[in-house]
């Protein structure tokens, strides 16, 4: 087996594929840590909004026919980011409102997600794992061959502007305040709790937008449990890329490139398959260990604000 | 609380149950005699029957009805009056008893009713029969004015503050149910034809109202009885692995991930090491809790050594253990780098399977412990009766008790071995249920959670880290060395679930296989949250998960709802629990509830004063 050219021009855009989702969420999970609430919660997010984005298209292709609809992925997306940041409020009015444990009350969500959806996959498809193939997929942009989702640009262009609404903005700087110090900013007149609901929803649409991208872009269908660990993923590369949307940024990128090279070596002889799936977990593990000395989270992170 | 002794409150309180009692007499059947399969019943009501076939069934009579439903009216206008008299809560609680009586009442009438028409017929005629949701609302105003005349007499709400343990849980349990129910009526048509909106809200209702009565069906019928302990046995474990993480102040979320390596680990043993049974069984499940011990020391130490967070780190090793385990029994051929790798493991044919366990590695049937050769044994539960009672009975100190417990289990089992049995016959309903030893590990394993958390120094220094961390490691607890410990101990017991999967053969064969549930490690944080941290809690709460999803099978074979009904339920009840039920906040936050103990206490002693 050799490696040639095309081997590694398949993995740059496996890779940037990969790095879509990841960069989403960890965008997202940004959003919610500087404004001090924990989110990990967002992995069941992806899947409500995968499970949301593929039943609206093929629901509205039931009733309307086929036909190519160019407008339909979009509404996909658009109530997938709409149910993500609906579910994102239900743990934010437990964990703010009723100052609940943010891990537990957002694992009960990550429960919910491994649930629900067969529910309504039973109510529309009779059966419990997958939903039906759609035919209006997101389109792809950019030359034969190259194409990708408009949403791996989205998320590439995402970065930039997150790191101007963070640093440049006086909303930036509020949501930082809150969750750095509650108390200080309270004093200040900012309203914490509006905040924090802000950058908990915030994140609940990001990751919506992550799962409407595996659901209608990176696949055609909803399939059960087909988040696999992305969330969880991604708040590790939130992590090692220290709450900056740089760092995150280049960690995403390293954690897509592990996941597409796992794919990238599927079907070779080089590795077998069930230990290249594991890939980006070992990395994950790895990263953490390693380097989280020098990352300092949000100083009020985790911890529910008292007025 | 100044309000809870209004008087105002309490009136409009009892109105508004009496109100929603009043609308669901109303609106939902009162009694069912007979149901068809897909779930449409006979609906019987004061206000209008609904009957699928035009007319009750032959020989039916519904005359009982009447005799139950003014006596129930005369009742309500009562409670409703007496709420505004002076004195309401004793008046109350009286209404509350006989509310229960009337009930009682009821569910006597009506199976006699349905007795006078099956008697005699080869086969029952009516089937499926139950009562409905509007003699189930008469229970439940009944348990609601009892519980209001208790809030409403002095230390009430210290009483119910005090068990707050229990408070939560149940009122989350109730409140997911609730909701549970609009889910099911949403998704689910109910079956047969309505001519009027007050009979489609009667099929609506009475369809919620079956449901809930095949989930927990198990409770009242002996195959499922077992089934649910079957369920349980799992559950038990990986709710102890969680419990013991929180109460160590650490998230195991990785209770699926060390059940797979335990599975392994006991596959191992179970499979290749030859031996005798005394010797190979206690290796095979030491080696199940080893190694889960170790998968779940792994994140501890990572967290102790770099402070790498354990919630992300678990889930992460739970992915890799599920990587590895189908790495071990899905081929037997890798390619590795253009070289071959064989290994033993996998069982030829197309499923993903181990060889059998040895027989001499198996947990034996609980047919086998119960009844061995046919004959019933009273050595098993004698020793059970008298090892429980012999610790948590005797009032010595702990090492006499510690030394009594198992001394007198070994009592009972001599005694129990030497008495005469009856020889039984189970049928095959029983025995096909496929309980085993497991079950009793996880009864070891509750009770050895009761002693380590709450006897020992050990068990004190966790509890510390997880009140308060910076305190206990002030107070010489070596917090990293704890941490790992506690992680291992969470993971041992987590491993020990594979016992009852591998060695008991809790799905359908003594192997590892594919379709190992190692999912039942997530449910554990609900059976940890549910039971409060508490081994009792504990074994209840797994208990009665085990009941929900042994019944959640009926729901979905007689009513085409899907399973997972039931992990949509165990979510819901998570993420009310987590946000304390909603309930007011000195339920929550024991330093408030300290406070309204206290102020409670105190306004009780002035009114002894008051009156002499």
């Amino acid at each position: 087996m050799n490696l040639d050219a095309a081997f590694w021009i398949a993995l740059f855009f496996s890779t940037l594929r990969q790095t879509t989702p990841l960069l989403l969420t960890a965008l997202g999970g940004m959003f919610s840590e500087r404004s001090g609430v924990v989110n990990i919660a967002l992995e069941g997010i992806i899947l409500f909004g995968a499970l949301t984005a593929a039943v609206v298209v093929e629901r509205v292709e039931h009733t309307l026919g086929p036909g190519p609809h160019p407008w339909l992925p979009w509404l996909g997306v658009l109530s997938a980011m709409l149910v993500g940041g609906l579910v994102a409020l239900v743990h934010a009015v437990v964990s703010i409102k009723y100052r609940a444990d943010q891990i537990i009350s957002a694992t009960a969500i990550n429960l919910l997600a491994l649930g629900a959806p067969s529910l309504v996959l039973t109510y529309f498809y009779g059966n419990a794992t997958n939903s039906k193939e759609v035919v209006n997929r997101l389109p792809l942009w950019g030359s034969e061959g190259f194409a990708l989702s408009p949403l791996v640009y989205l998320a590439f262009l995402l970065v930039p502007l997150s790191w101007w609404v963070l640093f440049k903005t006086p909303f930036g700087l509020r949501l930082r305040a809150v969750g750095e110090h509650p108390e200080a900013a309270d004093t200040l007149g900012i309203n914490v709790y509006r905040m924090r609901y802000i950058g908990v929803v915030l994140s609940g649409v990001l990751a919506g937008l992550a799962g409407a991208y595996l659901a209608i872009g990176f696949l055609n269908q909803f399939v059960r449990g087909m988040s696999a660990g992305m969330g969880f993923i991604s708040l590790a590369a939130m992590i090692f890329g220290k709450w900056h949307p740089l760092g995150i940024l280049f960690s995403t990128l390293l954690f897509g490139f592990a996941s597409a090279l796992a794919i990238q070596l599927q079907g070779t002889e080089i590795l077998p398959a069930v230990l290249v799936q594991a890939f980006p977990y070992v990395v994950t593990v790895l990263v953490l260990a390693g380097f989280m000395g020098k990352s300092r989270p949000p100083a009020a992170v985790g911890r529910p604000y008292e007025k | 609380m100044g309000v809870w002794k209004d008087r105002k409150r309490l009136g409009i309180l009892v109105a508004l149950g009496g109100g929603v009692l009043l609308l669901l007499w109303y609106l939902a059947p009162w009694a069912v005699p007979h149901r068809l399969f897909g779930g449409e019943g006979v609906l019987l009501s004061p206000f209008g029957h609904h009957l699928p076939q035009g007319t009750l069934p032959p020989g039916y009579g519904d005359g009982w009805l009447w005799g139950v439903f003014y006596p129930s009216l005369a009742w309500l206008a009562f409670t409703l009056v007496l709420a505004w008299t002076p004195k309401p809560a004793r008046k109350l609680f009286l209404m509350g008893i006989l509310g229960l009586g009337l009930f009682l009442l009821t569910y006597l009438l009506f199976q006699a009713s349905v007795a006078q028409v099956n008697a005699g017929a080869e086969r029952p005629i009516l089937r499926r029969y139950s009562l409905g949701l509007g003699s189930y609302a008469t229970l439940a105003y009944s348990l609601y004015l009892l519980l209001l005349a208790r809030l409403f007499s002095p230390g009430g709400v210290a009483f119910l503050v005090r068990r707050r343990g229990v408070v939560v849980p149940l009122f989350s349990l109730l409140l997911a149910s609730l909701l549970g129910g609009v889910i099911v009526a949403v998704m689910k048509r109910a079956p047969g034809e309505a001519q009027t909106l007050r009979e489609a809200w009667m099929l609506k209702l009475d369809l919620i109202t079956y449901t809930y009565q095949l989930l927990y069906s198990p409770l009242v019928n002996p195959s499922g009885f077992l089934q649910s302990l079957l369920l349980a046995t799992p559950l038990i474990f990986t709710g102890l692995a969680v419990a013991l993480g929180f109460r160590g102040g650490l998230f195991n979320i990785g209770a699926p991930g060390q059940l797979i390596l335990g599975a392994i680990a006991a596959m191992l043993v179970g499979v290749y090491l030859p031996g005798p049974r005394w010797l190979v069984l206690p290796l095979a499940i030491l080696a199940a809790g080893l190694a889960g011990g170790l998968w779940g020391a792994l994140p501890g130490w990572l967290k102790a050594r770099f402070g790498a967070h354990e919630v992300i780190n678990t889930i992460m090793l739970n992915y890799i253990a599920a990587s590895l385990f189908l790495f071990l029994i899905s081929s037997n051929e890798y390619k590795f780098f253009g070289n071959t790798l064989y290994l033993p493991f996998k069982y030829p044919g197309y499923e993903a399977r181990s060889y059998e366990i040895r027989p001499e590695a198996r947990i034996p049937h609980w047919t086998e412990l119960l009844a061995p050769g046919g004959e019933l044994s009273f050595a098993l539960p004698l020793a059970l009766l008298l090892g429980f009672l012999g610790y948590f009975l005797t009032r010595k100190s702990l090492g006499h008790r510690v030394l009594l417990g198992p001394l007198a289990g070994v009592v009972g089992y001599l005694v129990g071995g030497l008495l005469p049995g009856p020889a039984v016959n189970f049928g095959p309903d029983l025995t096909s249920v496929r309980l085993n030893g497991a079950f009793l590990l996880a009864l070891l394993a509750l009770l050895f959670f009761h002693f380590y958390v709450f006897r020992t120094v050990g068990g004190y220094e966790l509890r510390a880290m997880g009140l308060a961390p910076k305190a206990a490691e002030y107070g010489g607890v070596l917090a990293g060395r704890k941490m790992v410990l506690i992680m291992f101990l969470a993971g041992a017991l987590a491993g020990l679930a594979a016992t009852h999967y591998v060695l008991g053969g809790g799905i359908d064969e003594y192997r590892l296989k594919q379709s190992l549930p190692y999912s039942v490690g997530f449910d554990g944080i609900a059976v940890a949250l549910m039971g409060q941290n508490t081994p009792l809690g504990v074994g209840l709460a797994a208990w009665l998960f085990g009941i929900l999803l042994t019944g959640g099978l009926q729901v979905n074979l007689q009513l085409g709802i899907s399973r997972e009904l039931v992990a949509v339920l165990q979510a819901l009840i998570v993420l009310f629990i987590a946000a304390g039920g909603f309930l007011p906040r000195y339920f929550t936050d024991p330093l408030r509830a300290a406070e309204v103990e206290l102020r409670e206490e105190s306004r009780k002693r002035e009114e002894r004063e008051e009156t002499p």
